[in-house]
C-alpha cells in the first residue's frame, strides 16, 4: 500500500505543479529529505473515511516562480501572494489526491490550508503527538524543480481503504 | 452582449487565475467583481447586476454550497448561472451541486474548459 500511495502522491503533485503553476518536476525518490530550514511549508487537514494532514514544503528560491506563474505576472510577487499560492497549491493537490486513494464516492471535509510558520519538524511531531522519535509520514514524494526542491508529506489517522 | 461576472473564492491567487483565464477565453466580459466568501458574494449580488457567478465550495464564513442555496431562495438571484470551480472530487457532492443547477469545473483547470463550461451553461453557442 505504501508504494501505491507514494506513486499516487508523485503523480498528483507533478500534474498539479505543471497544470497550475507551469512548473515541471522530476521524482527524486533516492534523495534525502530537503533542508526544511531553507524552505516554506503549508498544510491542509481533512476528515472523511480517514483523516490526516497533507504538507507541501518548497525551497525558498522556488516560491517566487510558483506564485508568479500562477498569477501570470512577471513582476515581483509579495510574500502574501507567495503564501496564498502555496496554500492553493496544497489545496488542489489534496483535492485531487483523496478521491484517488479513497474512491470518488467518498466525501471529505477539507479545512482551509495554513502556512506552517514554525518548524516543519515540530509541526509533524505535533500531528503525531510524539516528540521522542522520528516521525514518519504514511507517504512522501520528493521532487526536483528547476529552482530548488519540493517535498509532499501525507500523514494519516486511521486505516487507509486498502488496509481494511 | 457583455457578461458581468462575480468570482467568489477565498484565495486571491485563484481569483486572479480565474480572471486571467476569463480574459484569455475570448468571452465578452463586462464588469468583474470579486468576493472572498459566500457572504461577501451575496452582498455583491445585492449591489450589482451580475450575469454569471463563478464560485469555490470550501470557503470560510459562508461556503459555496450555502451561498448557492441562498441564491436559489431569492427570486432576483435564482436564475443566475453558476459555475463551481473547486478541487472537490466527491461524486456525491458534485451531484448535489448539479441538482442545484450549477456546472462544475475541476481544479486544476484550463482556460478552454472554463470557456466551454460558461458557453454551455449560458447557452452561448457560436461566436
Amino acid at each position: 500500500m505504501a508504494e501505491k500511495l507514494e506513486a499516487v502522491l508523485y503523480q498528483v503533485t507533478e500534474e498539479v505543479l505543471e497544470k497550475l503553476a507551469f512548473i515541471f518536476s522530476f521524482p527524486e525518490e533516492e534523495r534525502d529529505r530537503m533542508d526544511y530550514s531553507a524552505a516554506v511549508a503549508a498544510s491542509v487537514s481533512f476528515v472523511g473515511p480517514f483523516g490526516g494532514v497533507l504538507i507541501i514544503v518548497i525551497s525558498n528560491e522556488a516560491l517566487p516562480e510558483l506564485a508568479g506563474n500562477m498569477l501570470g505576472i512577471d513582476e515581483e510577487t509579495t510574500r502574501e501572494q507567495q503564501h496564498d499560492a502555496l496554500k492553493e497549491m496544497i489545496n488542489v493537490v489534496c483535492g485531487n489526491l483523496l478521491p484517488l486513494i479513497s474512491g470518488k464516492k467518498s466525501v471529505f471535509n477539507v479545512d482551509a490550508p495554513q502556512i506552517i510558520d514554525h518548524g516543519v519538524d515540530e509541526f509533524c511531531q505535533n500531528i503525531c503527538g510524539r516528540d521522542d522519535e522520528t516521525v514518519s509520514p504514511a507517504g512522501m514524494a520528493r521532487l526536483a524543480l528547476d529552482d530548488g526542491q519540493c517535498d509532499i508529506l501525507l500523514f494519516v489517522e486511521g486505516q487507509l481503504p486498502d488496509d481494511e | 452582449m457583455s457578461i458581468n461576472v462575480l468570482i467568489v473564492d477565498d484565495s486571491g491567487v485563484m481569483r486572479a487565475m480565474i480572471l486571467k483565464s476569463l480574459r484569455m477565453s475570448g468571452l465578452p466580459l463586462g464588469e468583474t467583481h470579486q468576493a472572498a466568501n459566500g457572504q461577501e458574494g451575496l452582498e455583491t449580488l445585492n449591489k450589482h447586476w451580475v450575469d454569471l457567478v463563478i464560485a469555490d465550495i470550501n470557503m470560510p464564513v459562508m461556503n459555496g454550497e450555502e451561498m448557492i442555496g441562498n441564491m436559489k431562495k431569492s427570486p432576483e438571484m435564482r436564475d443566475i448561472p453558476i459555475v463551481v470551480i473547486s478541487t472537490e472530487g466527491s461524486i456525491t457532492r458534485l451531484e448535489q451541486l448539479q441538482q442545484k443547477g450549477a456546472a462544475f469545473v475541476h481544479k486544476p483547470f484550463t482556460p478552454e474548459k472554463i470557456r466551454d463550461t460558461i458557453k454551455n451553461i449560458m447557452g452561448l453557442g457560436g461566436e
